[in-house]
């Protein structure tokens, strides 16, 4: 389990987490919403030790860091056990796809690793442009490849963050999917999106995000009945839009 | 005489020439790279103690004619410290000293703009330091700096000229001298012009199959 207490983080002069309170659980899916610039992927970062806060404490499985730490050098990699997968997808750009996805891959000790790329490629419909070179992809390809890197790696956790923004309906559907079926496996995922509709089917825990502080948090009844006038709002906003 | 004859007439002391040039070039390129490196290294990673020391040296460095550090480090140095050096040992090292610095810019610069989300992307995926070093920062860091590096050696034996000017033996001298003695200018400097070809077309044909084997633009759209 993951399990963020009290994580502040400040940045000229500004709060960007204020006081965040947040668990992960394996075998969950929890989706963190809010409008932009509200510290999310910043509260992603903490999560998966990438960024250290000012206060707080980040525990992963059992093992706890209280922050600020004495010693900066003290944090036992969670990753790839904890993996994240960005919004700016971060594909190694003098590799082909297919070597983005086999590289970290093979650093597993066991699986038959060739096997399941076929599986995800043909999963993920990268066939046609698994072996091109990131530039040679377009944006909703490359986001395929930067899960499927992801999955790859078989996380026991795996922060998303707004990894569908690219894709066309029936990708994401692919992707949801495939989500589900990671939680259905014991995997515990947290994923930064802005799509209400998953959010509200699927998510076991719903959390909003707003000037960096969760607002309001439960399960996806909190988006059906929303208490806080704050997420009333916000979802009042992406009803006109929508 | 035409030049193909001053070619055949002057060839074993055009070959010594050249011997002694591609000796120093031999020379400037292998240190330069490797301390070059080396240096930018230690600069990036200790950025006060060493990086700014080095910035600031490679500053003035920039700011001198090559030919006036060579003159200084050739007449009023020795004379100083009451030393005479071989002008071989004298060229080389101030080459192989301008050299140095010119690589170590090259990639410092390249260290320094290093998009560190590959980094974070490669902690997050699990590969350890070795592999991150050896098979995403050095890949990039080479195609990076590759032209530019190529571009500065190919520079550095065209500097080997200057040489000439305080006495050691290479090709340019040895052309300077051949000319004394038969006042053939334009023969002469043509085939002189035809042995520097000959050494860099070769550099350049391997710089031009790195920049297409390594060098494809990774941009994406």
């Amino acid at each position: 389990m993951i399990v963020a207490k009290n994580i502040h983080k400040h940045f000229d002069g500004r709060h960007i987490l204020n006081n965040v309170n947040l668990t992960v659980e394996p075998g969950k899916i929890t989706c963190l919403i809010g409008p932009s610039g509200t510290g999310k992927t910043t509260l992603l970062r903490a999560l998966s030790l990438l960024e250290c806060p000012e206060h707080g404490s980040v525990e992963i499985d059992g093992c706890k860091y209280a922050f600020p730490l004495k010693h900066p050098k003290e944090i036992v990699p969670p990753w790839p056990d904890l993996t994240v997968v960005f919004q700016s997808l971060f594909l190694w750009p003098h590799l082909t796809l297919r070597e983005n996805i086999l590289l970290p891959a093979r650093n597993r000790k066991h699986g038959d690793l060739h096997a399941e790329l076929e599986e995800i490629i043909d999963f993920f419909d990268m066939r046609p442009f698994i072996d091109n070179y990131p530039n040679e992809a377009s944006l909703g390809q490359r986001q395929r490849v930067a899960l499927a890197r992801a999955f790859m790696l078989k996380p026991k956790y795996i922060l998303l963050d707004e990894i569908t923004s690219s894709l066309d309906v029936e990708q994401v559907a692919k992707i949801l999917t495939r989500l589900k079926e990671m939680r259905d496996r014991g995997i515990g995922i947290f994923i930064i999106t802005h799509l209400l509709g998953f959010a509200r089917n699927t998510a076991d825990h719903v959390a909003f995000m707003s000037e960096g502080a969760i607002v309001e948090n439960g399960t996806s009844e909190i988006l059906v009945n929303p208490k806080s006038h704050r997420l009333k709002q916000f979802l009042s906003i992406i009803q006109d839009a929508s | 005489m035409s030049t193909i004859e001053i070619l055949i007439n002057y060839r074993a002391a055009f070959l010594n020439g050249l011997a002694v040039t591609l000796q120093m070039a031999s020379i400037i390129w292998s240190l330069g790279i490797v301390f070059g490196t080396a240096l930018a290294l230690l600069a990036t990673r200790y950025r006060i103690e060493v990086g700014r020391p080095v910035r600031a040296f490679s500053f003035i460095l920039g700011g001198i004619p090559m030919l006036v550090f060579l003159f200084w480090l050739h007449y009023p140095a020795q004379a100083m410290f009451d030393v005479v050096i071989d002008p071989f040992l004298t060229a080389t090292f101030t080459f192989t000293l301008v050299n140095i610095f010119g690589v170590c810019d090259l990639v410092r610069a390249a260290l320094d703009e290093f998009p560190a989300q590959y980094i974070t992307a490669a902690k997050v995926s699990g590969l350890t330091r070795r592999q991150t070093i050896f098979k995403i920062q050095l890949p990039l860091i080479w195609r990076h700096v590759l032209p530019g590096l190529l571009f500065l050696q190919v520079a550095m034996l065209h500097t080997t000229l200057f040489a000439s000017l305080i006495s050691v033996e290479e090709i340019f001298r040895i052309s300077q001298r051949i000319n004394s003695q038969i006042f053939r200018p334009v023969e002469i400097y043509t085939a002189l012009g035809i042995f520097f070809l000959a050494v860099s077309l070769p550099v350049n044909g391997l710089a031009l199959f790195l920049k297409r084997k390594y060098g494809r633009n990774l941009s994406e759209r």
